[in-house]
C-alpha cells in the first residue's frame, strides 16, 4: 500500500529541512539586510546576560528572559527592579510600559502580514525587535509576492534573535567571572543612550525624554523604582502635546542606527 | 523562582502588545493620530527614564560624580555626532574603561 517513492528531481535533492531553495535565497536576503545591526544584538545580549549574575539572579532564569520576552530593554529594567526590590507587579508593568512601543511595530507590520496564513503571523509576531520591524517595513514592497516576503522577513527576525539569545547565554556563561571593579552596570545607561540618543529627531522626542528624566530625579525618593514608571508616563504625556513640525515616521530610526 | 515568574508574565505581556495591531488592526484599519504620536513617544520617554535613574541616582541617593557621568557624556556627545549605536557603544566602553584604569 505504500506509494512508489518519487523519482527525485533536481529540485528536490537541493532541499534543505524540507525548505525549497527559493525559500532559502529569500531568507538569506533578509539576513543580509539585517546583519549590519547583528553585533549590537550580541553586544546588547552579552550586556543582558551579565547583569543577570551580577544581580545575583539564576543563569536560566536570563536564558529564558531573552527566549520568551525577547525585548532587552524590559528585561533590563526587570532586572534594575528587582535589584532596588520593587514588587513584582510594579517591575512587570514598568516592562510593559517600555514594551508597549511594540504595538506601533504590530500596527505597521500588520499590512505586511495580511496575506500571511495565521500561524506566521503569530509566529513572526514573537520575533518581532525595533530593528527586524524597521528593516520589514522598509523593505515589504520590494517582496510582492506573501509567500515570498514571508520567507524574507523570517529571514530578517529569526537571525537577529538568535544572536541575541546566544549573546545573552555567553553573558551568563561569562558573568561570574567578571570582577566588581569592572562596574559592569555602567552599560545600562550606556546601552540605552546608545540606543534612544541617536533617534531623537523630533521636538515631542525630545521634550518626552527631557521630561522624563526630569521627573525622575524629582520623584527619586518614591519607593520600588516608580521614579521611572512616573517619568516615563508624564514624559510621553507631556511629549504628544508638542506639536511635531514632520511627521514622524512609521517606525523610529532604528534601521540607520548602525549606519 | 519569583522572578522567574515575573519574566514570564512581561513575556506573556509582550507577546499580547506584539500581536495586537496584527489581530486587531489586520492590514485594513489604521491608527488614530494621537495614538500613533504617543506610541512614538514610549521608547525616548522610557528610556530617558532608565538612563537617569541608572546614571544618575544610585538608589535613592544621587551618584557620587566621576567616571559614570563623564563617559556617558562622551557616549551621549559620540551619539549625536554618529547617530550610530556601535560607535556610541565603543566610545561609552572605551572610556569608561580608562577612566577606572586611572583611578577614578
Amino acid at each position: 500500500m505504500t506509494p512508489p517513492p518519487s523519482p527525485p528531481t533536481p529540485s528536490a535533492r537541493r532541499t534543505l529541512w524540507g525548505i525549497g531553495p527559493q525559500q532559502w535565497r529569500d531568507f538569506w536576503a533578509g539576513t543580509k539586510d539585517i546583519a549590519p545591526l547583528m553585533p549590537g544584538s550580541a553586544a546588547f545580549g552579552l550586556a543582558f546576560g551579565a547583569l543577570i549574575r551580577s544581580a545575583g539572579i539564576e543563569g536560566w532564569v536570563g536564558n529564558f528572559a531573552a527566549l520568551s520576552v525577547v525585548a532587552g530593554a524590559s528585561q533590563i529594567a526587570i532586572v534594575e527592579q528587582v535589584r532596588v526590590g520593587a514588587p513584582a507587579v510594579i517591575a512587570i508593568i514598568t516592562a510593559l510600559v517600555i514594551n508597549a512601543r511594540f504595538a506601533l511595530y504590530s500596527a505597521a507590520l500588520a499590512p505586511v502580514y495580511s496575506a500571511f496564513p495565521w500561524r506566521w503571523r503569530l509566529g513572526l509576531a514573537h520575533l518581532m525587535t525595533d530593528q527586524a520591524a524597521a528593516v520589514s517595513v522598509l523593505r515589504a514592497d520590494d517582496w510582492p509576492s506573501p509567500v515570498r516576503r514571508r520567507w524574507f522577513i523570517l529571514g530578517v527576525s529569526l537571525p537577529f534573535v538568535a544572536v541575541w539569545v546566544m549573546g545573552t547565554a555567553a553573558g551568563v556563561a561569562l558573568g561570574p567571572v567578571i570582577p566588581d571593579t569592572w562596574q559592569i552596570g555602567f552599560i545600562v545607561p550606556l546601552m540605552f543612550i546608545a540606543v534612544m540618543v541617536p533617534s531623537l529627531r523630533t521636538w515631542p522626542a525630545l521634550t518626552a525624554a527631557l521630561v522624563a528624566v526630569a521627573v525622575v530625579l524629582i520623584a527619586k525618593d518614591l519607593p520600588y523604582g516608580l521614579n521611572v514608571l512616573t517619568g516615563a508616563l508624564t514624559g510621553i504625556a507631556i511629549g504628544s502635546f508638542v506639536p511635531d513640525s514632520e511627521e514622524p515616521g512609521i517606525i523610529p530610526e532604528a534601521a540607520e542606527e548602525e549606519s | 523562582m519569583r522572578v522567574f515568574m515575573i519574566f514570564l508574565i512581561a513575556a506573556i505581556g509582550t507577546y499580547l502588545i506584539r500581536i495586537s495591531g496584527i489581530v486587531l488592526l489586520g492590514g485594513k484599519r489604521d491608527l488614530p493620530p494621537r495614538v500613533r504620536r504617543s506610541l512614538n513617544l514610549i521608547a525616548p520617554a522610557a528610556m530617558a527614564a532608565i538612563i537617569a535613574n541608572s546614571l544618575l541616582l544610585d538608589g535613592a541617593a544621587w551618584r557620587e560624580f566621576g567616571a559614570w557621568h563623564i563617559a556617558a557624556a562622551v557616549a551621549v556627545g559620540v551619539a549625536l555626532w554618529k547617530r550610530s549605536m556601535g560607535w556610541t557603544l565603543l566610545a561609552g566602553v572605551v572610556v569608561f574603561a580608562g577612566l577606572l584604569l586611572a583611578g577614578l
